[in-house]
C-alpha cells in the first residue's frame, strides 16, 4: 500500500538531479516555472502602483482579484474576513489553476523536467497539509482555547467522529485535486495514442474547464474550513 | 485466472461502481439546483456556488474509487 502512494506521489520521470541532498524531479522544476510566471506576472502588474489605475496590466489584476475577493466574501460572511486570509486563499488558487493548465502545454507530461505540478499526490498533498495546519492555528489564535469545544460538540462520545472528519478534509482535499487532474491527463494521453488528430481536442476543452472548477473548489473548500474554524460562537 | 486477471477486474470494478453512486447523486443535485433557479433566477449565483461545493464533496466519493483503481493497476505486471 505504502510503496504504491509513493508511486502515485513521484514524478513521472524520477528524481533529474540532486540539490543540497534534496532530489530534484520534473514537479519541482515545473513549479519553479509557475513561480516564476507568478512573480513575473505580479511585477509586471504591480510596477509603479496608483490610486486611480491607468495601466491596462493594474486594472485587469485589480479586477481579477476584486471579483475572487467579493466571491470568497460571500462565502465566508463577511468581505473582510476574505481579504484577511486573500494572501493564502488568492495564492492557492492561482497556483493551482495555473499549474492545472500547465498540463496542456505542449510536450508536458512525458519531457523530462516538465509536469503539470498538480498530477503528483506530493503536491496536492503539501497544499492540503498547509490548508489543514493554517485552519487549526487560526481558530485558535480566533477563538482560543474555545475552539477545541467543537471537538467534543454535541456530545464528547462524538470526539472519534469529530477527530476523524477533521483529518479526513486534507485526504479528501488532496485527491480531488490529484485525481481529477491525473485522471484528465492519463485520458489525454491515451485518447491522443489512439487517435493524435483533432480527436484529443474536446477532451483538451474539458480539461481547460475542469482545470479552473478544481482551482475554484479547492480554494472554496479552504475558505468554507476556515470561515467554519474562524466563526464566532452562536 | 491468474492474480492479474483479479486485479484488473477489481480495477475495473472499483471505479465502475465508484462512478454509479456519485453519478446519481450528482444528477439529483444538478436537476433540483436547476429547478431552484427557475423557480427563482435571482438567487442564481448562491444556488451555483452551493452547487459546486456539494459536487464537489459527492465527487470525491467518486476519487477514491479511481484512487483504488489506480492502486490496483499499479499491482499488475
Amino acid at each position: 500500500m505504502s510503496q504504491t502512494m509513493m508511486v502515485l506521489a513521484s514524478a513521472h520521470g524520477g528524481p533529474l538531479f540532486s540539490l543540497m541532498g534534496l532530489e530534484v524531479n520534473s514537479i519541482t522544476t515545473t513549479t519553479w516555472g509557475i513561480m516564476a510566471v507568478l512573480f513575473a506576472l505580479c511585477a509586471v502588474a504591480t510596477r509603479k502602483l496608483e490610486i486611480m489605475p491607468t495601466r491596462k496590466s493594474q486594472v485587469a489584476l485589480e479586477l481579477v482579484l476584486d471579483t475572487l475577493i467579493t466571491f470568497l466574501g460571500s462565502i465566508m460572511g463577511s468581505k473582510e474576513k476574505a481579504r484577511k486570509y486573500f494572501p493564502l486563499l488568492g495564492s492557492l488558487f492561482f497556483t493551482i489553476l495555473i499549474s492545472n493548465y500547465s498540463g496542456l502545454l505542449p510536450g508536458f507530461g512525458h519531457t523530462p523536467g516538465l509536469q503539470a505540478p498538480t498530477s503528483a499526490l506530493s503536491f496536492t498533498a503539501a497544499l492540503a497539509l498547509i490548508v489543514f495546519f493554517t485552519t487549526h492555528i487560526q481558530g485558535v489564535k480566533s477563538k482560543g482555547l474555545a475552539y477545541f469545544k467543537h471537538f467534543i460538540s454535541p456530545h464528547p462520545a462524538m470526539l472519534p467522529m469529530n477527530l476523524m472528519e477533521e483529518l479526513v478534509k486534507p485526504l479528501s482535499l488532496s485527491l480531488r485535486l490529484y485525481g481529477n487532474i491525473f485522471g484528465e491527463e492519463t485520458l489525454v494521453a491515451s485518447i491522443f495514442a489512439m487517435a493524435p488528430l483533432f480527436v484529443p481536442l474536446p477532451f483538451m476543452f474539458l480539461g481547460v474547464f475542469f482545470g479552473f472548477i478544481q482551482a475554484l473548489v479547492f480554494t472554496l473548500l479552504t475558505a468554507t474550513y476556515l470561515a467554519s474554524a474562524t466563526a464566532e460562537a452562536h | 485466472m491468474t492474480n492479474e486477471a483479479f486485479f484488473a477486474l477489481g480495477a475495473a470494478l472499483a471505479i465502475g461502481l465508484a462512478t454509479f453512486g456519485p453519478g446519481i447523486g450528482q444528477g439529483l443535485a444538478a436537476g433540483r439546483a436547476f429547478e431552484a433557479i427557475a423557480r427563482q433566477p435571482e438567487a442564481t449565483g448562491d444556488i451555483r456556488t452551493l452547487l459546486i461545493l456539494a459536487l464537489a464533496f459527492m465527487e470525491a466519493l467518486c476519487i477514491f474509487g479511481l484512487l483504488i483503481a489506480f492502486m490496483l493497476f499499479g499491482k499488475i505486471g
